[in-house]
């Protein structure tokens, strides 16, 4: 158990206690859980008149400088405290076991020691005596120089712990203290880098907390780390200095110094937009030279080697200015995030916020914004305004010391030190760069400041001068613009979307836990799904709110224990879990700013989770099954409930957590499932709706695909873990091309929010190269492959499978393997986001061979097929009583159309259907899975249903006559979904409806009408085709009702007339399937 | 009429077993090549065709978007091998057009037997370890000039990029079909050549490549031919020419054109 910081403070001297504090400030300004040994020794080290740092400057072995050593034992120290795992703290972080151990150690040892042998030991006679025994520092050093992670430190910086320990026995006269121990060239460089000696961030060799002169290689770090990571992987950095920090990693990375990025990362390139953007922002200029720099950005990433690139958008500030142009912010957030989702992998955004309140404000402006740019705060911790506290007062004081001690022999070392420092120093916090500019600029105007300094100060000064320069031009534009903007709340359900989604790597972490769950306890959590319900809003705000924090620790905690607990009393107990959750979500968020350099620490984070609320992390996993498709039985009762208790739960957090209040509109979106993108989160009833509102004939076959979403959503994560692809395949069987497509483009439109999202391959090549010159030159793959790395979410629909050449056949067997489509040039994009449909052609011969009924005259394929003619109407005069009804179909001989389909096993097939209908029932009988496809369309629409969609794919059904590869890629797709074909005879009869009703308005029921069946075919199409239901309906309206009154106005008609609508069959094409006007003979 | 023959002006000329592809660089058409061909039709297959965005191409077919990169070009050049149904074809390229052969070659590496390589570099923006000739200072003024005045940027830079008098007729030449491009399609195509860079793929190309090197070229360093020897992963020789300008084939035809047909004629022999 880890001591608290008071407790421990009671066994030391005032002089210890303080040493005590220092390291505990540095702990906590780590946003380490405990105070160790290494915190210690590290505040030790920067303690003014530091007897450590004496000893280890007697102590130092001659071989080195004292430069390098000193500079050796920071970095050794700064890596090892780096190696701790951060946490974010309510608190002051606890003494640990280890130096609470030292402690006890030196309180035992100055017990021992001979003049205070006799005071402890009557002391000791008492029962609380120890406590008593108040450490003094120098034994507190000398017991903490005993500890191995600390002597470890010492040995890798080339210092030995015992030649410390007896320099610090055996301390040097006090004069010649400064001159010998004091190194004083850094002094120099100190000067020249802080030109007012007021200022903190003194860069001592063992600056405080190595966080502001190392504060630069250790952000690096950071920033590397997040870099690498797969998700939340922009930085956003926050703090004072973040400019700062941000500019100089810009800096050195350009210059592609070593050691700065992760191995993986190297080579990667910075690009920075921020005045770009304020520019565009703030004097508004037009899209275009925005427009054409993130083109030039977007071809860097095409072109570019290495790794890729990061885009350095600057402050935010210039992006929640008061001044900025909304339409112009929102036009760079949606373009940079579309950079992002278009270049993932290969590039980054980064910027700085100097306060957490612009980064809350452009939250607010943007409430999906960390979702859209994948963003991770990463605060600056380096400098704190807090924890400069006691240090500066009493570092001030040597600043004369440097002065005076400078000794001109060692010139060339602080030069070149102060070469590299400046970049690092001026992260030194935005307060003090407020103070440092006008200094500054008094510098810049007033040169003779530079006579001021030795002549050999001169290159350092330049360089600083040059680091101030682009200060000063940042800062007058962060001095321009002034506070908050009008904090506009947008809604882009669409582009909620789950970031992980987009990406095949990163597996959403929260459909692997509903279905790692769904495994374990689906019928556990279906029965208690109401109860636990109520804990889920707070879930739901957690993971979104402190999303990736939350996450991460969460699929941590949880891949720790592949079956999740859904513990009993947790759920009989949903309020005391709540509120569990809320304090938890409390912790996370409290800690937010301090605790974010979370890039390795995660992992350990999650570990330190109290059991209790790795408990309820699990539990709510469970939650997540509610929304997943597969418990939907339980769903719709929970909804209400949900909604209900999200929004008091969500205001209580107002309380609690800012953080949490900003999505309001994006918890609830999730909640209430409409349509925010997130199909992982899709409620399949909702999914089924919208399809069917779409579709509407198709609902048996709808309802199979939503299954099979709903069915790999749920097994997604499974299949990610055992290299098996994530994309959804699904094979359309039927002749009902049109509801194929439409079903495609209505799921695009669902679950991934635009039509744009649909990509439409037909693998019959003559056809896509005839129509678009844009795909000259590409093969079909290259076109796939570029739509795919465009929009990874994606419903691709992939016509006529069956003529895929050889080329594209193997690569989507390779596709459907490993989630990943290969073009003609080798460029590889994952599909494991998309939904890929195909269709057969060939197929469609044995699933789709109806007996066609004297009624059912329309076949799909010539309806489809029928081009736009105009249409005329005519009047006949019959001799004799003909008493024809009133209104006939004229049936044209079906050769009187060619049939342009080359291959025709179809219509003959169709035809012996037709010839032996006897036979064909007969054949249904005996083979009653086929017979499913012979469907009569006169009977009642129960007796249609496919009872084959239930079990998946229809086995073995008359596949035998595919080729081997098609045989290979039907039995691999997830789902088979077979589509009834579409009911002309419903439809005509309805347009003959609305027709006969016209008709018989104008013209009266004396008189008969006759439409050819061209004409018929022709407005089938259009209806079959339409977007709209009413379109016919609208064009007999607007279009024949005017035709039919045009007639009655010319011809007298009598019984005896028949009014002929007929297509003019000679006419150029081109002409649309509703004509506009029609021509009257 | 096709589509890729309308957009390309495609052109076959001459007769021979041997097809030779000629493809144009940036600011040029086909006519560029006015001097070469004569001295081709007799014995080889000549393929003339203009890159989009040339000023005699229709500027309805650039696509902004697909032009951003040179693949976009490469796209186009398979589709006119696909066209006329061309293989294992002599392609010279100048330039961008040298490029966009090595890029292709990497993927149909059937459509060629070699590639001539005229004012070649992958990358005209220097780099730590590279020097291509360019600072992005220079870019970045160079587009600026396109942007505000399209022509008086074209005067400019004509006599500069050929390396001649300003009133010689190739500098005259040139600066006409620069000239004749619109002007935002050549930013836009200025664009993606000086930030394209084909160095990583240099290695992956198995045809051979003949390099055709100025020895004075303002747009191409001496140093980027033998960079792209050393980088080919194909075998390769460079042939520096005592002409100048980055147009050879333009201003000093008399130097260049025998040593065209030469290359074109001649393999690389094998290495002993």
């Amino acid at each position: 158990m880890p001591t608290p910081v008071g407790v421990a403070k009671q066994c030391l001297t005032p002089d210890a206690s303080r040493a005590l504090e220092e390291a505990v400030s540095v702990a906590r300004r780590r946003g380490h859980p405990q105070t160790t040994s290494l915190h210690a020794v590290s505040a030790l080290l920067s303690l003014p008149s530091s007897t450590l740092r004496d000893a280890c400057a007697r102590a130092r072995s001659c071989a080195y400088s004292p430069r390098l050593q000193f500079k050796a034992l920071e970095l050794c120290l700064s890596v090892s405290l780096d190696r701790v795992p951060s946490t974010q703290l309510a608190d002051d972080p606890p003494v640990s076991n280890s130096l609470m151990a030292a402690i006890r150690r030196s309180q035992a040892s100055q017990r021992r020691q001979p003049e205070n042998f006799h005071i402890y030991h009557q002391i000791s006679q008492q029962p609380t005596s120890v406590s008593c025994v108040k450490v003094e520092l120098q034994h507190l050093i000398l017991s903490i120089l005993d500890d191995p992670v600390v002597s470890r430190v010492f040995g890798e910086a080339g210092f030995r712990s015992s030649e410390i320990k007896l320099a610090i026995l055996r301390p040097l006269p006090q004069l010649l203290r400064y001159s010998r121990s004091r190194v004083p060239p850094i002094f120099l460089c100190n000067l020249t880098e802080h030109p007012d000696p007021g200022r903190r961030s003194f860069s001592f060799p063992f600056p405080g907390s190595f966080g502001t002169c190392d504060g630069g290689a250790e952000n690096y770090k950071r920033i590397g780390d997040l870099l690498c990571r797969s998700r939340g992987r922009n930085p956003l950095l926050l703090g004072v200095c973040a400019d700062d920090a941000l500019r100089s990693f810009t800096e050195d990375v350009n210059k592609q110094r070593d050691g700065i990025l992760p191995v993986e990362l190297s080579g990667l390139r910075v690009t920075c937009i921020g005045t770009d953007i304020s520019k565009f922002v703030l004097e508004n200029s037009d899209n275009e030279t925005f427009s054409s720099r993130l083109k030039e950005i977007a071809q860097m990433i095409e072109q570019g080697v290495g790794p890729g690139l990061v885009a350095n958008f600057g402050d935010l500030k210039s992006l929640v200015d008061e001044n900025a142009s909304n339409e112009a912010v929102n036009y760079v957030v949606a373009e940079l995030a579309k950079l992002l989702e278009l270049n993932y992998g290969k590039f980054w955004l980064m910027g700085a916020a100097a306060s957490y309140e612009s980064y809350l404000k452009f939250m607010g402006r943007f409430p999906s914004i960390e979702k859209d740019w994948d963003l991770q705060l990463l605060p600056i911790t380096s400098t704190r305004p807090q924890d400069e506290s006691p240090r500066h007062s009493l570092m001030d004081s040597f600043v004369p010391f440097g002065g005076l001690f400078s000794s001109p022999s060692n010139l060339k070392g602080p030069l070149h030190g102060s070469y590299y420092c400046v970049p690092r120093c001026l992260q030194c916090g935005g307060s003090c760069v407020q103070e440092v500019l006008p200094a500054s600029n008094e510098r810049l105007s007033a040169d003779p400041y530079q006579s001021n300094l030795p002549p050999w100060l001169g290159t350092a000064d330049l360089g600083i001068t040059k680091g101030l320069n682009g200060k000063t031009k940042e800062d007058s534009v962060r001095l321009d613009t002034s506070e908050s903007g009008p904090i506009k709340k947008l809604d882009k359900p669409s582009q909620h979307l789950h970031d992980t989604q987009q990406f095949p790597e990163a597996i959403p972490c929260q459909t692997v836990m509903s279905s790692r769950c769904s495994d374990g306890e689906k019928e556990d959590v279906d029965n208690h799904s109401r109860k636990i319900s109520d804990a889920s809003p707070s879930v739901y705000i957690d993971l979104n709110s402190s999303a990736p924090i939350a996450e991460q620790m969460i699929s941590t905690t949880h891949s720790s224990s592949p079956v999740p607990v859904v513990s009993k009393s947790d759920q009989d107990n949903p309020i005391a879990k709540a509120v569990e959750i809320l304090q938890k979500t409390k912790d996370l968020d409290s800690g937010d700013l301090g605790s974010c350099n979370m890039s390795n620490s995660s992992m350990c984070d999650g570990g330190q989770l109290s059991p209790s609320s790795v408990t309820s992390v699990t539990t709510d996993l469970g939650i997540g099954i509610s929304f997943s498709p597969t418990s939907n039985k339980s769903k719709n009762p929970t909804m209400g409930g949900l909604k209900e208790i999200a929004s008091p739960l969500s205001s209580s957090y107002n309380l609690v957590n800012r953080d949490v209040f900003k999505h309001p509109a994006q918890s609830s979106s999730c909640l209430s499932s409409d349509h925010s993108g997130r199909h992982d989160l899709i409620n399949p009833k909702i999914l089924l709706e919208a399809l069917a509102k779409k579709v509407t004939w198709q609902v048996e076959a709808l309802q199979s695909i939503v299954k099979a979403i709903a069915y790999s959503e749920t097994s997604r994560g499974k299949c990610l873990g055992a290299n098996q692809r994530g994309a959804i395949w699904m094979n359309f069987v039927g002749t009902d091309r049109i509801g194929k497509k439409k079903i495609a483009v209505s799921l695009a439109e669902i679950l991934y929010g635009s039509q744009e999202s649909f990509i439409f391959v037909d693998l019959n090549r003559e056809e896509i190269n005839g129509h678009d010159a844009k795909f000259r030159g590409k093969t079909i793959l290259d076109v796939l492959v570029g739509e795919l790395c465009k929009n990874p979410l994606s419903v691709v629909f992939l016509d006529n499978v069956d003529m895929a050449d050889m080329m594209v056949q193997n690569s989507l067997s390779q596709a459907i393997k490993t989630g990943k489509i290969i073009d003609s040039c080798g460029r590889e994009v994952g599909a494991n986001n998309a939904i890929i449909v195909t269709s057969f052609s060939v197929q469609e011969d044995q699933w789709n061979c109806r007996p066609k009924t004297e009624f059912s005259g329309y076949s799909e394929e010539r309806i489809s097929r029928t081009k736009g003619a105009p249409i005329k109407i005519k009047v006949e005069h019959v001799i004799g009583d003909t008493r024809s009804p009133s209104l006939t179909v004229l049936k044209c001989s079906t050769d009187g159309v060619p049939n342009p389909i080359p291959v025709n096993k179809r219509k003959l097939s169709c035809d012996n259907a037709l010839n032996d209908q006897h036979k064909t029932s007969e054949m249904a009988k005996r083979a009653h899975k086929i017979s499913n496809c012979f469907l009569d369309l006169n009977a009642p629409a129960e007796e249609n249903e496919l009872q084959f969609t239930d079990d998946g794919k229809p086995e073995g059904v008359s596949t035998a006559t595919l080729n081997p590869w098609l045989q290979e890629l039907y039995n691999q797709v997830d789902e088979t979904i077979i589509l009834k074909p579409y009911n002309f005879d419903a439809l005509a009869d309805r347009v003959l409806n609305i027709i006969r009703r016209s008709f018989h308005s104008i013209l009266g029921s004396e008189c008969s009408l006759q439409i050819e069946s061209e004409v018929m075919e022709q407005l089938l199409a259009a209806a079959y085709v339409s977007e709209r239901d009413m379109e016919v309906e609208d064009w007999v309206e607007q279009v024949l009702t005017g035709g039919f009154t045009e007639i009655q106005q010319r011809y007298s008609l009598s019984a005896r007339s028949i009014v002929k609508l007929a297509t003019c069959q000679e006419q150029a094409p081109g002409v649309s399937l509703l004509p506009p006007r029609i021509i009257v003979d | 009429m096709g589509i890729v023959e309308e957009a390309h002006n495609l052109r076959m000329i001459g007769k021979g077993s041997k097809t030779v592809v000629l493809a144009h660089g940036f600011g040029t058409d086909q006519s560029v090549w006015k001097h070469l061909v004569p001295h081709l039709v007799e014995d080889y297959r000549v393929v003339l065709y203009d890159n989009l965005g040339a000023g005699t191409t229709n500027p309805e077919y650039y696509d902004f978007e697909r032009y951003s990169s040179v693949q976009g070009f490469a796209y186009d050049l398979i589709a006119i091998f696909e066209e006329l149904q061309l293989q294992d074809c002599i392609f010279v390229g100048h330039s961008l057009s040298s490029m966009v052969g090595l890029l292709t070659s990497i993927s149909h590496p059937h459509l060629f037997s070699k590639l001539i390589l005229v004012s070649a570099s992958p990358r005209f923006l220097n780099d730590d370890d590279y020097y291509g000739g360019f600072h992005q200072e220079d870019l970045s003024q160079l587009f600026e000039g396109m942007q505000s005045n399209y022509k008086a940027w074209c005067a400019g830079f004509a006599p500069m990029v050929v390396g001649g008098d300003l009133d010689s007729v190739a500098v005259q030449e040139f600066g006409r079909t620069l000239f004749n491009m619109r002007p935002d399609i050549a930013l836009s195509l200025a664009q993606t050549i000086f930030q394209f860079d084909m160095r990583h793929i240099l290695g992956l190309v198995t045809v051979p490549c003949h390099i055709i090197q100025s020895s004075r070229d303002l747009a191409v360093p001496l140093v980027v031919s033998e960079y792209l020897q050393q980088h080919i992963g194909a075998k390769s020789i460079v042939e520096i020419t005592p002409t100048e300008g980055h147009l050879p084939q333009l201003s000093s035809p008399d130097i260049l054109v025998p040593v065209l047909l030469r290359h074109i004629r001649d393999d690389i022999a094998d290495a002993k």
